[in-house]
């Protein structure tokens, strides 16, 4: 993947930091040649933040609210995995009850990130009717976290040995009611994006990723299974409630009875995962058994217990995006010794360049997309200094893109 | 690739076998959870740096293993880096987390790549020579990742000792009250 | 060809929009010439949407109960509370809290609670609005 030499015939372009199609800050340098892709080279670290170094000055409470942060749409994901970690290292058994609610919420937030996902890849393509109505059902999902959580987009709900907040008796009917709404819309969805021919002809055998290369590359979520590697933490191991909870690892041979690995099979595979979603949170909300809501209440004592441990843990959670990993180590000291974080993104990097190779500039935008990146998560970015290259913005970049819909419409 | 898969005991006791002295301090733990306390097994392991790069080969023999990523410590005389892995995917709660961890001496951090093994190492692997100055032998891209080109030589953030950022640090989250 | 969209956008042209023209109809020339008007009861703001129950807005704080045992200050992602040695009681930084309402959580007697008050924006941070003492 180093810079090639430029031959007479290829032409570099750089696209980004300030996006290409990402709504983040990635940059790219493509190897052209005439319409199609030669080799990609991608550079990060643009919104570095040093997360892991805020966390040295401060205790695990603190930390949790720090990884809250890390990601507006892996909100939930990040606290929830330090916390596992934290409670492996402490060996801190969390309440039953606790550990349906945590699913619920992990659930709710897969289901606001694929349709937000859905409704930028349609965007992407130039559909934007589509990007409306899918953000109009992801508003209700929102409006349901807000009401179970406080507020929209940071939840404040994961507390270290449990969760903060209860749901109950009275709040079951409204879950159920706005669950119903996102059945109804979903089959709506469904349709749009299964039948619509103009999203089958950006889509289909764009940005394929064949299943050796997303096992060789350690891609996470979505984008793996996807391509037909069966990997998915909620499945493969058990943890929260999802031990007890009937579930099965979906790909988009569920569906279509093959895998191609293209964003075609991506858009299917999140859109499966939205209904495994709202069957999971049902079967919770059923399941649930009555009881504390957190390990230790008073969270004076908990600070004291946790400033004792002397441990390691990992804690690992299937994140809307793939697999988040978090590795906690404690010393005594008020602040852990070592926190490391690995969102899904991070491994999605590489699995760009064989998707990318081959594909035309147009297709960038939603190929690059097609694995939902969140580059904040992964939090780094690079700095182009040459300012010689020719450069395509945003808007040149999306307007091409449109284009090439348009052009294959008629 | 190939495909075998073994249970926490039989992988535990095929490394043993396999390498014997090299492998030290192998804990096999089991955690449980929900209702029906479901258990998920975890190995951690710590290996001699000279068989390192024989048990990557051993475990992508056995069976590919899906690298999550490698987390570093700095212990003071040594540095440390883990691998963390798991196998055994796509069964029901049949994953088992692999964490190897390797101690490097500080006067000479290296550690050979093994992105010939797992490609998909190289950002982990790129992450770890310019936050933890590990010199990585044999990596196919050396370049810097996440750093900006321009951040200053031999500085290396997650470094507790002389060469951490505490002297680039300003305390700006200091306001006037 | 089939256009799946299309019954949707015709069913949305006769709809009323979702939105909430907060805080008036049309955007005011000067917005803080609006307000102030609002203020004299010369012009009508149109409410905001409601906030769900346990919102966390603008902390309320209850000098009274407040028992100075600085628990508050030990738990606080982001440092936004200061403890005034001289009465033993605390002052709240709104322009640094993050409204996780974890020092809500630890008081023992109860002193700190969250509001539903949401309109903190302001162009000083240590503005009288923006602090709770």
């Amino acid at each position: 993947m180093k810079q090639k030499t430029t031959t007479k015939t290829s032409y570099h372009i750089p696209i980004g930091p300030i996006h290409p199609a990402l709504k983040e800050p990635v940059f790219f340098e493509f190897e052209i040649d005439g319409e199609r892709i030669v080799d990609v080279d991608v550079k990060l670290g643009h919104v570095h933040r040093a997360v892991e170094w805020a966390s040295r000055k401060r205790n695990p409470i603190q930390i949790l609210y720090i990884a809250e942060r890390i990601c507006g749409i892996c909100s939930y994901s990040h606290p929830v995995a330090f916390a596992l970690a934290v409670e492996d290292a402490a060996d801190i058994m969390i309440p039953e009850r606790a550990e349906y609610l945590r699913v619920i919420q992990g659930e709710l937030e897969r289901i606001c990130s694929h349709l937000l996902w859905a409704g930028v890849a349609a965007h992407e393509i130039g559909f934007d009717t589509v990007l409306f109505f899918t953000w109009q059902v992801r508003e209700r999902t929102l409006d349901l976290t807000e009401f179970l959580t406080g507020n929209r987009i940071t939840k404040a709900i994961t507390m270290i040995g449990g969760v903060r907040r209860d749901i109950t008796k009275d709040m079951l009917p409204r879950i159920q009611k706005d669950l119903d709404y996102l059945k109804e819309c979903y089959g709506k969805l469904g349709k749009i994006f299964l039948e619509d021919k103009t999203i089958k002809l950006r889509s289909q055998g764009a940005g394929i990723l064949t299943k050796e290369d997303a096992l060789k590359l350690c891609a996470v979520g979505p984008t793996t299974r996807a391509s037909g590697v069966k990997k998915d933490v909620r499945v493969d191991t058990s943890y929260f409630a999802y031990g007890d909870l009937d579930i099965d690892c979906i790909t988009p041979a569920d569906l279509t009875g093959t895998v191609n690995g293209d964003v075609y099979d991506r858009i299917i595979q999140r859109l499966l995962e939205v209904k495994q979603s709202i069957d999971l949170i049902e079967q919770c909300v059923d399941k649930m058994p009555a009881g504390d809501i957190v390990a230790e209440p008073k969270i004076a004592k908990l600070l004291a217990q946790l400033k004792k441990v002397n441990g390691e843990g990992v804690g690992r959670h299937e994140a809307p995006r793939g697999e988040v990993i978090h590795y906690v180590k404690l010393d005594g000291n008020d602040a852990p010794f070592t926190w490391k974080v690995r969102a899904p993104t991070y491994n999605n990097i590489l699995p760009w360049i064989p998707m990318l190779k081959g594909e035309q500039i147009a297709d960038i935008p939603i190929v690059a997309a097609s694995t939902d990146p969140c580059i904040s998560c992964t939090n780094r970015v690079g700095i182009v200094k040459d300012g010689n290259k020719y450069e395509l913005t945003k808007e040149q970049l999306h307007k091409m893109s449109v284009e090439k819909t348009r052009r294959l419409m008629r | 690739m190939a495909e075998k898969r073994l249970n926490p005991e039989e992988l535990v006791k095929y490394f043993k076998d396999e390498f014997k002295t090299n492998i030290k301090n192998i804990q096999i733990k089991r955690r449980a959870a929900g209702k029906k306390k479901n258990e998920t097994a975890t190995i951690w392991m710590k290996i001699d740096k000279s068989a390192f790069k024989k048990v990557i080969e051993h475990l992508c023999k056995l069976q590919f293993p899906h690298l999550g990523v490698a987390s570093g410590n700095d212990l003071g005389n040594t540095i440390e880096l883990i691998y963390h892995f798991t196998l055994n995917s796509g069964k029901r709660m049949e994953e088992i987390n692999l964490h190897i961890s390797v101690e490097l001496p500080k006067s000479k951090p290296e550690i050979e790549t093994i992105c010939d093994w797992i490609p998909g190492a190289l950002i982990t692997e790129r992450e770890k020579m310019e936050m933890l100055g590990v010199k990585i032998i044999g990596i196919p891209d050396d370049r810097k990742c996440f750093l900006p080109d321009d951040f200053p030589e031999d500085v290396y953030p997650w470094r507790r000792d002389e060469k951490g950022l505490e002297k680039l640090y300003k305390n700006l989250h200091e306001v006037k009250k | 060809m089939k256009f799946t969209m299309l019954p949707s956008v015709f069913a949305q042209m006769f709809k009323k929009p979702w939105t909430n023209k907060f805080p008036a109809k049309y955007i005011p020339a000067n917005t803080t010439k609006f307000l102030a008007d609002v203020g004299a009861g010369k012009a009508k703001l149109i409410p905001p949407v409601e906030t769900p129950p346990n919102f966390r807005g603008k902390i309320v704080y209850d000098k009274e109960k407040c028992i100075g045992c600085q628990l508050c200050i030990k738990v606080c992602p982001c440092e936004a509370i200061e403890f005034k040695e001289k009465e033993k009681k605390i002052k709240i930084y709104l322009s640094r809290c993050c409204f996780c309402s974890q020092c809500n959580d630890i008081c023992p007697v109860s002193c700190l609670s969250m509001s539903d008050e949401f309109l903190l924006a302001d162009v000083d941070p240590y503005s009288k609005d923006l602090i709770v003492e």
